[in-house]
């Protein structure tokens, strides 16, 4: 596994989320007769994530990418290697990681501003405390006049920034997405990229997004892991040096990003499993 | 969203399996528990004994046909007035449909028994008035789950079928049919269920032939073996009936069928 | 300001419509026993069963059996639920495997007769109320079982992630995803349980009781006594049509944040979404409140009125009665 990476190792300090050696094997339906078989999703996983890195995780679909995600947010057990935050030991899901997946996840019965207060609950924040974070989280993505609407009322992109503002209510210091935007239209799509970058910037989160547009991978993040299938590995990790704000201007017709984009795409055909 | 394939869970065989097995501890038990004397014999009689009854007996034989007859007689009337009224009313008449609706759930909110008091007295007993009963609560079901069918038909394959442009004939045997189907199927299972249903009880209320009235009548003799014999053959009927119904809604439908009732 | 006068209007309009069936069909009985088309022996008019509903209502002997109903199917129906839901959240979520196998057999089961469960159950345990109570039980519990079988069973496999990776006890996942995801479901399981509830329970007092709104119909047919027959015919299929359309609109109100759900009407379409209805303190207070009323005085009602027909029984006159309770007698 190569990495191009210019940059020189982070200090050991700098290091949010490590992981070393991962694997992961699912069992399959025995056929009589045979012996038990395994699928193996994920293999020889290594990767350090920064403390405030936006790292984006590209891959073809079947590729393992959801299920390095579930690992993240320990939801799924790992066969193999370990896996630390902030040096300690990965041991199941916490409130120090929020989670934004691509469907239709909100709760329906639950108006956008309880969707929000979800987290605080289980975190047990008082109750007098709640409102005004929730308050707050609604300015942030800007569904103040929302806020007593229910999920089915309102629309895609207004539901992902609902499900965004409800990962980071209670704080935490990692951002877990699995392609939040792929369920979207493409001007939404736009303007929820953008606001997931200066939110990013105004709270210094770590962010994992997990994404198979390689366009939107560049746009969003400070590195790029590539993703292959059968069997999962990072076979790259691509450093994306495009200046921040990245909305100033349109990035994506620039040279550099067509760069790093042709490089990503020949990375992702040349490995190609089973996609 | 993701391709991993699905972990391994108790196969599909396993649980066949585990039915079977469940069952013919069940069927094992009716026979022998009975004869053992741990249940008590003269109230549960042994499967064997209750099978000879249904097979060997004429006499019950008859009255099995009879009710078969009956129930079969009403579900049959019951389609032939529902559906068309269904097909009508959700297709072509909405303004019917809306001021017709209320009075059609009343109906179908009629009691078996009240019904019997009712057409009694203007029938008199007898085979019209089984019939009746029982094509009467097995009409609105049918009904309303055809009008649910029809109106439920996904526009956009209206749109895509006039573009071709079908006659509004065409269009209903084509489109509209097809669409409604898994309904208006669930409708005809709840409606057998139904039928099956006012069949004993209509018969209960006063017929003299059929496995209603041998139920009445054994109840009151105390004859076991006689009851759990109606008894058993009611329910296979039943459960035949809707197996059969249920099959041939996969027949029909073959893309996807959702009934309602599993 | 016009368009909601028009909205208006057409909500009118639709109203009149829709009340128009069932007033022609009003209409038609009255002429029809009026003018003799049909022998008013045999049909008394709609304006004299009407009439006669009043009557009912006046000497107490409506509400009295109401209550009796009431309690009975209140009754069954809570057994019902105390069983059913438990199971259903098992078969749903914990043992699933188990409900799996056991299906079949469930669903035979609820397919049996329910009048042949009456005969049974009155066979084994005698004319009581425990019979009753045990076939209006059964017969609540099948839809109940698969409905929350179901429900739990189709929890939206997103939200539940949602839910863990926020490391939620298991208790907090009950209560915070899985209860909420499934009630629209076990509602509609309890609605269909209600109405199939009332309509044994009225079948099983004409067969089997000596109170109630089933056994007053029943009683007055038997006694020729028409008009009353039919004023209780009415009222039991005025109260089942209420009934299910009262449970309609309480999960529509309720649960309208489903909108995927087939429960929401198609008839009337409106654009602008309906506001979920959380029924606050003060609504379930007032609803728990009526429910103990009943409770109570239906119980309360049942007991007198079996102790007094009892005293009755036990008098000579056992003509009319001889037919149903005979085996009773024989005993």
């Amino acid at each position: 596994m190569t990495v191009i990476d210019p940059t020189p190792r982070a200090r050991t300090s700098d290091v949010k989320i490590t992981l070393r050696g991962i694997g992961k094997v699912f069992p399959l339906n025995k056929t009589p007769g045979a012996a038990p078989r395994e699928f193996v999703a994920l293999s020889e996983i290594n990767l350090d994530i920064r403390r405030g890195e936006f790292l984006a995780i590209v891959g073809p679909s079947g590729s393992g990418k959801s299920t390095l995600l579930d690992i993240l947010a320990g939801l799924a057990p790992i066969n193999s290697g370990e896996a630390l935050i902030d040096g300690r030991a990965l041991s199941g899901p916490d409130l120090d990681r929020g989670i934004v997946l691509q469907g239709d996840s909100l709760f329906p019965w639950r108006t956008v501003r309880k969707n929000i207060e979800f987290g605080l609950e289980v975190k047990k924040t008082p109750k007098q405390e709640r409102r005004g974070v929730v308050d707050r989280y609604l300015r942030l993505v800007g569904l103040t006049e929302f806020d007593n609407h229910f999920p089915h009322e309102l629309s895609g992109g207004m539901k992902q920034r609902v499900a965004l503002a409800r990962a980071l209510a209670y704080d935490p210091e990692i951002l877990l997405m699995d392609e939040p935007f792929a369920a979207v239209d493409a001007l939404t799509r736009e303007t929820l990229q953008n606001e997931l970058l200066s939110i990013w910037e105004a709270t210094g989160k770590t962010i994992v997004f997990v994404t198979h547009s390689i366009e939107e991978a560049i746009y969003l993040s400070d590195r790029v892991a590539v993703l292959t299938s059968n069997p999962g590995t990072i076979s790259h990790i691509i450093d994306v040096n495009l200046p921040r704000p990245r909305n100033s201007g349109d990035l994506r017709s620039s040279p550099e990003f067509g760069r790093i984009r042709h490089t990503l795409w020949q990375l992702l055909q040349g490995r190609e499993g089973r996609a | 969203m993701s391709t991993i394939p699905a972990a391994a869970t108790p196969s599909k065989a396993l649980v066949s399996l585990a039915r079977c097995a469940l069952l013919l501890l069940f069927l094992a038990g009716w026979e022998i528990l009975p004869r053992l004397g741990v249940i008590p014999s003269t109230t549960f009689p042994p499967l064997s004994t209750v099978l000879a009854t249904v097979v060997d007996n004429r006499e019950f034989g008859r009255h099995a046909v009879t009710s078969t007859a009956r129930a079969f007689g009403g579900l049959a009337a019951a389609i032939a007035v529902g559906l068309p009224l269904g097909l009508l009313l959700g297709g072509w008449f909405p303004g019917t449909r809306q001021a017709l609706e209320p009075l059609m759930e009343m109906f179908g909110q009629a009691n078996p028994v009240i019904l019997s008091h009712i057409v009694v007295l203007f029938i008199g007993i007898g085979t019209k008035t089984q019939l009746f009963i029982i094509a009467w609560l097995s009409i609105w079901p049918i009904a309303f789950s055809t009008i649910s069918g029809v109106r439920s038909v996904n526009p956009q394959l209206l749109k895509a079928a006039g573009s071709f442009g079908l006659g509004r004939w065409k269009l209903f045997t084509a489109v509209v049919l097809p669409s409604a189907a898994p309904a208006i199927i669930t409708g005809l299972r709840l409606a057998a269920g139904y039928s099956f249903i006012m069949l004993i009880a209509a018969e209960l209320m006063g017929a003299t032939t059929g496995l209603g009235y041998v139920m009445a009548t054994s109840a009151e003799t105390a004859d076991m073996k006689s009851l759990a014999a109606a008894a058993l053959t009611v329910t296979a009927l039943g459960v035949a009936t809707d197996a059969l119904l249920k099959l041939a809604g996969r027949r029909v439908v073959t893309w996807g069928y959702q009934g309602v009732t599993g | 300001m016009t368009e909601m006068r028009t909205m208006n209007l057409a909500a009118l309009h639709n109203k009149l419509l829709r009340s128009s069936g069932i007033l022609f069909f009003l209409l038609l009985w009255e002429t029809a026993s009026r003018f003799t088309w049909v022998d008013a022996y045999f049909l008394p008019p709609c304006s004299t069963v009407a009439a006669e509903i009043v009557r009912l209502f006046g000497d107490g002997s409506l509400v009295s059996n109401l209550a009796i109903s009431s309690v009975r199917a209140l009754g069954g129906l809570l057994l019902a639920l105390i069983i059913g839901l438990p199971l259903g959240f098992l078969f749903g979520r914990r043992l699933v495997i188990v409900g799996e196998i056991l299906d079949p057999l469930l669903r035979i089961a609820s397919q049996v007769n329910p009048f042949l469960v009456l005969m049974a159950s009155t066979l084994i345990l005698g004319f009581g109320e425990s019979a009753k109570f045990f076939v209006i039980a059964w017969v609540s519990l099948w839809p109940v079982l698969f409905y929350t079988t179901t429900a739990f069973h189709t929890v939206d496999p997103y939200q539940i992630k949602i839910a863990r990776s926020l490391a939620v006890s298991e208790t907090e996942l009950l209560a915070k995803v899985l209860i909420p995801s499934a009630l629209p479901t076990i509602f509609t399981g309890i609605r269909i349980s209600a109405g199939i509830t009332f309509f044994i329970l009225v079948a099983v007092e004409m067969l089997n009781a000596t109170s109630g709104l089933g056994w007053l119909e029943h009683n007055s047919a038997m006694n020729f006594e028409i008009p009353t027959m039919y004023a209780a015919a009415t009222v039991i299929v005025v109260l089942g049509f209420l009934l299910n359309r009262f449970l309609l609109s309480l999960e529509n109100a309720l649960f309208s944040w489903n909108a995927s759900s087939s429960t929401v009407t198609r008839s009337a379409v409106r654009e602008e979404p309906k506001p979920v209805w959380r029924p606050n303190r003060g609504a379930a207070m007032t609803a728990a409140a009526a429910l103990a009323l009943v409770f109570c005085a239906g119980g309360y009602e049942l007991r007198k009125v079996n102790a007094e027909r009892s005293r009755e029984l036990a008098g000579p006159d056992l003509g009319k009665h001889a037919r149903h309770l005979g085996s009773e007698v024989r005993k």
